[in-house]
């Protein structure tokens, strides 16, 4: 394969595990926003995590690995991008940690205090990621690799992003729940539609703002040396469609609404 | 190349890489801890579950449950600080990502997409899954999971060998790029510490199963055939373990940086002769580690060795006989306090071999200083007190669950627990499903 070739195939996994993540880790992140609407009390509350519990640590990976990507494939452009957005990438970390701390701890002792501090640690932390997300793709969207954004365009992003995660974890809760969560998860997407109709469109909007994010970066430019994609790009070729195989298994695991709460 | 693209910022303030050094070494530190206890204990859980399989007993399968369950919450923390560090390469470091990125990043990509990536995966549907898949595939989930936690420790530490030992690659425009793949991933400083590290994990694990099943013995448990098995299997583990780390850590001094093993032997001809060859070499320069962290760890790595190995000779033969296990309080004593050993070992040996090769990020090639970030230091300082203060609170919280849940012994709730039967617990109960 020649240079070019293989730098298209560097940037179209990218692609795909970024967008993969919006998609999937999104829908999560949407729900554990909106937990505290969904879920009233204790028991409603642990059944609204429920409903993604068994798919999160499958889904954050896909971030991970996009990450995994960047050093890989663009080494130069993940220095400067993670460097030049410090300001964004460390609360958009520091919540991604409360937020996994909260659902790792939650089940593993005592009182209601302690799970509804979990639960806040799960919502705060769920807000941040998100929020954080819209601050940076603000900077992407720009053209501002290395310095985060500013003003009101900043704002204003961060905001309509953190309402899309919402939106899309909304519908995610509407194909999941049962009983009063998934009631008042109803009422919010419209009784009209079908919920998946809903999820569908914003799964297409979720995936859409990473790839639109990447179209404005040096991604080319900043690729790897050949010799590093000559072997990294097919590994990874011969990799991915297993990992699917895997993800999809563990999806249709799972995938029957739920009713009762889990290991959580 | 896109010339805007290279590194061109302005030389970051010297207390910005105080720092970044301090912020890599506290998170790495914890993060190294947590994951010493996952991969051996993820090792000794997949061998108890096989058994537990085979079997097809009651006690088996709650030894799982139980073990299982102390694995688990100890991953959580892991995980979290794992994620972060995937991430401060380029947050903090983005002059190693620069210059060495297209080697070192490889192996970082080929550790999250080909190993992280299906660890997790697989970690879910073992937690999540109980219950709900055949009995061997519930047992071929496990194994993946650590097959997977090995291979991702294989690509860190090809990572790490090449930052202590940088072998297959040349120079092009000023960066590093690959010259000999397979040199690169048969690097002997990666090989001889995925085998170190991986005995050293074992050892944890093995401690950790002994000193908590004494726990129980000591108070005379009603689950003395669990807790005597369970202890057993910690001390027969630790034993070859031990020996195995310490064959591999041995070796590892021959193929060691000369400054490291000078520094560490106390050689101050050699350090000066090596200092004056550097200097020659690079350029005027301070070429000495710290000789209070290099020195003190090693020397604190061998003192932990030697004291594991004869709680670990002794406990082998007194592990043989019924009545020592079931009786001996004072032995008992003894497992529960060596519990922290290994730890102090490999961390002592981390801080060894990292602080050994500076004031280098990659030996004889670019120096710490020159790879850190242009971040301003009231950025990084904020940057340390957030991932420090939460990582300190993280791992507290968690080793306070992990005692907890350890002296309450095998209870039937927790991971493993039939989901089919919550409907009984009134906490559990709501209102009927409808959808």
């Amino acid at each position: 394969m020649d240079a070019s070739t293989l730098e298209t195939l560097a940037v179209g996994l990218l692609a795909l595990f970024t967008a993969g993540w919006f998609v999937l880790g999104g829908a999560d992140i949407g729900t554990g926003m909106i937990a505290p609407y969904l879920g009233r009390g204790d028991a409603e509350r642990r059944l609204v995590l429920t409903s993604f519990a068994p798919f999160f640590l499958g889904n954050e990976v896909w971030l991970v690995a996009a990450a995994g990507l960047l050093i890989g494939c663009f080494p130069d452009l993940e220095g400067e991008l993670l460097s030049g957005q410090f300001a964004v990438v460390v609360p958009l970390l520091a919540g991604w940690v409360v937020r996994d701390a909260g659902l790792w701890l939650r089940g593993r002792t005592g009182g209601s205090r302690w799970r509804a501090g979990c639960d806040a640690a799960v919502v705060c932390g769920s807000w941040t990621v998100a929020l954080a997300w819209g601050w940076l793709l603000a900077a992407l969207f720009t053209g501002s690799v290395g310095a985060p954004a500013g003003g009101p365009v900043a704002v204003l992003t961060a905001l309509a992003v953190a309402a899309l995660f919402a939106a899309h974890g909304l519908g995610f809760a509407a194909l999941r729940l049962t009983g009063d969560p998934y009631a008042r998860a109803r009422v919010l997407v419209g009784r009209g539609g079908r919920p998946w109709q809903t999820f569908a469109l914003t799964g297409f909007l979720m995936a859409a703002l990473p790839v639109a994010a990447g179209l404005g970066l040096p991604l080319r430019e900043s690729a790897a040396d050949g010799t590093t994609l000559a072997f990294l790009v097919p590994a990874l070729l011969v990799v991915t469609p297993l990992l699917l195989a895997v993800q999809a298994w563990m999806w249709r695991t799972f995938r029957h609404r739920v009713t009762r709460p889990s290991y959580i | 190349m896109d010339p805007s693209l290279t590194f061109a910022g302005a030389p970051p303030a010297p207390e910005t890489l105080d720092l970044a050094r301090l912020q890599f070494a506290l998170t790495a530190g914890g993060h190294f801890l947590f994951v010493a206890l996952t991969l051996g204990l993820a090792t000794l859980v997949a061998c108890l579950q096989t058994r537990a399989t085979l079997s097809g007993t009651v006690l088996h399968a709650r030894m799982v449950r139980f073990w299982g369950q102390l694995y688990v919450i100890n991953y959580a923390v892991g995980i979290v600080t794992g994620i972060v560090m995937e991430f401060q390469f380029g947050l903090s470091w983005s002059g190693l990502t620069h210059y060495a990125g297209d080697v070192f990043g490889a192996s970082m990509a080929l550790e999250t997409v080909v190993a992280f990536f299906v660890e997790s995966t697989f970690l879910g549907l073992w937690i999540f899954g109980w219950h709900r898949f055949n009995r061997w595939v519930h047992l071929t989930l496990i194994w993946v999971v650590t097959l997977t936690a090995y291979a991702s420790a294989y690509w860190i530490l090809v990572a790490n060998g090449f930052l202590n030992n940088p072998v297959g690659h040349r120079e092009s425009g000023g960066r590093l790029v690959f010259g000999d793949a397979a040199a690169v991933f048969t690097n002997p400083s990666t090989l001889l510490a995925f085998g170190h590290i991986v005995a050293g994990a074992l050892l944890t694990a093995g401690f950790f199963m002994a000193g908590v099943s004494a726990y129980h013995l000591f108070k005379r448990s009603p689950e003395w055939e669990f807790f005597g098995r369970s202890l057993r299997v910690g001390v027969f583990v630790s034993l070859p373990a031990l020996f195995v780390a310490a064959a591999f850590g041995g070796v590892q001094f021959a193929v060691m940086q000369p400054m490291k093993e000078a520094v560490f032997s106390a050689k101050a001809a050699e350090v000066a002769r090596l200092q004056a060859e550097m200097a020659a070499r690079f350029g005027p320069g301070d070429y000495v580690p710290s000789e209070a962290l290099t020195r003190g760890a090693g020397i604190l790595m061998l003192l932990a060795f030697a004291l594991m190995m004869y709680l670990c000779i002794g406990g082998f033969v007194l592990a043989c006989f019924k009545r020592t296990v079931f009786r001996f309080r004072l032995w008992h004593v003894v497992l529960m306090a060596a519990v922290p050993l290994p730890y102090v070992a490999m961390i002592s040996g981390w801080v060894f071999r990292e602080a050994g090769r500076q004031p280098w990020v990659v030996y004889g090639l670019l120096r710490t200083e020159d790879a850190v970030s242009s971040v301003s230091p009231g950025a990084m300082r904020t940057s340390l007190i957030v991932f420090t203060s939460l990582f300190a609170l993280l791992a507290a919280v968690n080793v306070w669950l992990l005692v907890r849940h350890a002296r309450v012994g095998p209870v039937d709730r927790g991971l493993g627990h039939d989901e089919r039967a919550a409907e009984r617990d009134p906490a559990d109960s709501l209102a009927a499903a409808s959808y």
